[in-house]
């Protein structure tokens, strides 16, 4: 049986997606990065071996997410797709009428505008990443409960108090403050939500033409009260697809699919025989010109894989050679 | 007189041609990097802009080279530009340098401004040797221009990538080196001569960007991140109405004759904008709405924080020209990851418009 593997190693989580040559999920895996992006790779490829039955034939693999590039060294890429494309791939096909795909992850949030099935705008938080899972999670963190708990107290909520959520050092210090003035922790934690999602809609939605039907996904739309609060800002139905935190991973995988229907080459796929090998990674300042650039490079059994991380070409290496 | 000026772009090869033509005494401070920046950021407010950080990095650089005479260029427009001058003289004097500060206002002075500092700074040389000087490195901003038109052009669709910025980078050495005219032509043809016929993709059909907005951060490379490489990485061919040479022809001479290439660009941007708004916001807009039909998409290069850019944003996103812009912040904190993410987004998104728009137009036949 053919099968394409996507993976989109994020800030926070690691997922893999697999698909058949029709596009159908056959397997799927969520991990946690935990910082150590390569060794989850591995972990996910070792994990997803397992998990397939015995007659498929891997493909094509393609890597999404911020660690793509490392991601696609590792096990050998056929293609490596920025997130913004893989999210949107992945979207159209599951609901080709989508007009808007609001995409909160760990330690970014994007926006993409679609008409006609064409990504036609977008956009990603720049300067601050307020808003995003990770700063959620902390919260929930605090107040010693389960990002599940979290949402559920917050669904609870009759009467939300306002909370400042343009940055979240105010955020958490507003929250605190209502905090000690008495006010209910569900309150706050559904006023959170909505000064999230305000942020969100005034930063990252800004100026963007935000038309029904809306698809939110991304790990953060696990909370049920962040879509309820984005359901109430928009003022429309909020569309919440299944497997909506592996829509980077799927994207890939279809587009990993596309890209060796279209070449002639076979899949560079390394084998999950990858999830074996001892990658090597290491840095180093380049003292060649006063930019003094940090150049990262990833390396197996002493012979350089990649190098990357400088403003010009002097280190830099693509995989290939 | 020992003078130190700021970068911008390959401007210093021209500036060091005219001072060596007038006697010498230029002190060019090393080019923007990384150590520039820190400098510059570290003793500015905050809320400025790049621009203002990184030229205030030069002069601070310059001063530690032991320059005793300092070049600020000035305006009087709308946009903060008016009083960096001042700024940044007092910036510098607070930190302990002593220098003769010139600030020259060249959207009000021109040509005469310039001629009268050299003039100045030259202790008074012939007018010829004046003129003379300044018309070489004109000369030589002129052939800089013109190669990097071409390396636009090949970038695209170079089979090894890098290899048009390689021959750019030996061009612009060659041409700092010129000493006379003749030399000067003779690089120029060669390394066009050689751009094209640079190994090249020939059924590759690339995309066509405009880069649109605020001059310093269009013309710097180092402040855009070399936007303009990575784009040509991708296999898009950059088109940019901003360059010195086409600047400086237009502000010191064709003006004077009452010829403005902004004319046509204001008129273009009157629908939704009918003043000049500081900076360069009034041409971003209209340069939207001129583009809209020729180019595949437009970048839009902004400093952080700067007014005239945000405006021309903001009117940008509701003109019914329909032509996609990606607008880009550049600030110190502007990471190249981030970057490079929403440059290849933006790529496909402009080859699935295209793609879309073929296949319509096969339907209708």
């Amino acid at each position: 049986m053919e099968a394409y593997i996507g993976i989109d190693v994020g800030s926070v989580t690691t997922k893999f997606a697999v698909v058949d040559k029709d596009g159908e999920l056959i397997s799927h895996i969520y991990l946690l990065t935990q910082g150590k992006p390569v060794q989850m790779v591995q972990q996910g490829l070792t994990q997803i071996k397992q998990q397939l039955p015995k007659e498929v034939d891997i493909c094509g693999v393609a890597t999404t997410g911020s660690a793509r590039y490392l991601a696609g060294v590792i096990v050998g890429a056929d293609l490596v797709k920025n997130e913004i494309t893989s999210h949107a791939v992945a979207t159209l096909r599951h609901i080709p009428e989508v007009q808007t795909i609001v995409e909160i992850g760990g330690q970014d949030s994007k926006i993409i505008i679609i008409r006609d099935g064409i990504v036609t705008d977008f956009g990603m938080n720049t300067v601050c990443a307020a808003g995003t899972g990770s700063f959620l999670d902390h919260q929930a963190l605090r107040l010693d409960m389960s990002i599940e708990e979290f949402a559920n107290q917050a669904l609870d909520s009759k009467t939300p108090v306002r909370i400042a959520g343009r940055c979240t050092v105010f955020a958490e210090s507003d929250m605190i403050h209502k905090q000690q003035m008495g006010h209910h922790i569900k309150d706050i934690l559904y006023g959170l939500c909505q000064a999230l999602v305000r942020n969100y809609l005034n930063n990252v939605g800004l100026g963007k033409d935000i038309r029904p039907p809306v698809v939110f996904q991304g790990g953060v739309a696990f909370n049920r009260a962040i879509v309820k609060a984005l359901q109430e800002e928009l003022n429309t139905e909020i569309i919440v697809p299944p497997h909506h935190e592996l829509m980077g991973a799927i994207g890939a995988a279809l587009l990993a699919h596309e890209e060796m229907v279209s070449s002639n080459n076979g899949s560079k796929f390394k084998g999950f025989e990858a999830s074996e090998e001892k990658y090597h990674i290491s840095s180093f300042e380049c003292k060649a010109c006063p930019n003094l650039c940090e150049i990262a490079q990833i390396s197996i059994n002493g012979q350089v894989l990649a190098r990357w991380g400088g403003r010009c070409d002097l280190w830099e290496r693509s995989p290939s050679n | 007189m020992r003078v130190g000026i700021s970068h911008l772009g390959n401007l210093s090869i021209m500036i060091k041609a005219w001072a060596q033509r007038l006697g010498g005494g230029l002190i060019l401070p090393p080019a923007n990097s990384q150590h520039t920046l820190s400098l510059g950021a570290k003793y500015s407010p905050e809320g400025l802009c790049l621009p203002f950080k990184l030229s205030l990095g030069n002069l601070i650089e310059a001063c530690e080279l032991g320059a005793d005479t300092l070049v600020i260029a000035s305006g009087a427009g709308i946009c903060r530009l008016g009083y960096y001058a001042k700024t940044q003289e007092q910036i510098l004097r607070d930190l302990g340098y002593n220098f003769e500060m010139i600030s020259l206002n060249l959207s009000k002075d021109r040509l005469l401004g310039l001629i009268k500092l050299s003039k100045r700074l030259s202790n008074n040389a012939s007018w010829f040797r004046v003129i003379s000087a300044l018309r070489f490195g004109i000369a030589k901003q002129i052939a800089m221009d013109k190669i990097e038109r071409v390396v636009q052009k090949v970038r695209a669709v170079e089979q090894v990538k890098g290899t048009a910025n390689r021959l750019y980078a030996k061009a612009i050495e060659a041409i700092d080196n010129a000493d006379d005219y003749h030399t000067l032509k003779k690089v120029q043809r060669d390394y066009i001569d050689q751009l094209n016929h640079v190994a090249k993709d020939t059924q590759a059909n690339p995309l066509i960007v405009g880069i649109i907005g605020e001059f310093y951060v269009t013309l710097e490379p180092f402040s855009n991140l070399n936007i303009e490489s990575e784009l040509g990485k991708l296999g898009v061919e950059v088109r940019r109405r901003t360059f010195i040479s086409a600047w400086g022809k237009f502000s010191f001479f064709f003006n004077y004759l009452g010829l403005d290439e902004k004319s046509k660009i204001h008129k273009a941007a009157l629908p939704y904008l009918k003043r000049d708004v500081g900076g360069d916001g009034w041409e971003t807009v209209g340069e939207k709405v001129l583009h809209a039909k020729e180019y595949d998409g437009l970048i839009h290069l902004a400093p952080f924080t700067c007014m005239p850019e945000i405006v021309a944003q903001n009117i940008m996103s509701s003109t019914k020209e329909n032509i996609p812009v990606l607008t880009i912040l550049c600030d110190e904190q502007m990471n190249r990851t981030g970057m490079l993410t929403r440059l290849e987004a933006f790529v496909d998104l402009l080859k699935s418009r295209r793609r879309a728009r073929n296949n319509t137009q096969h339907k209708g036949r």
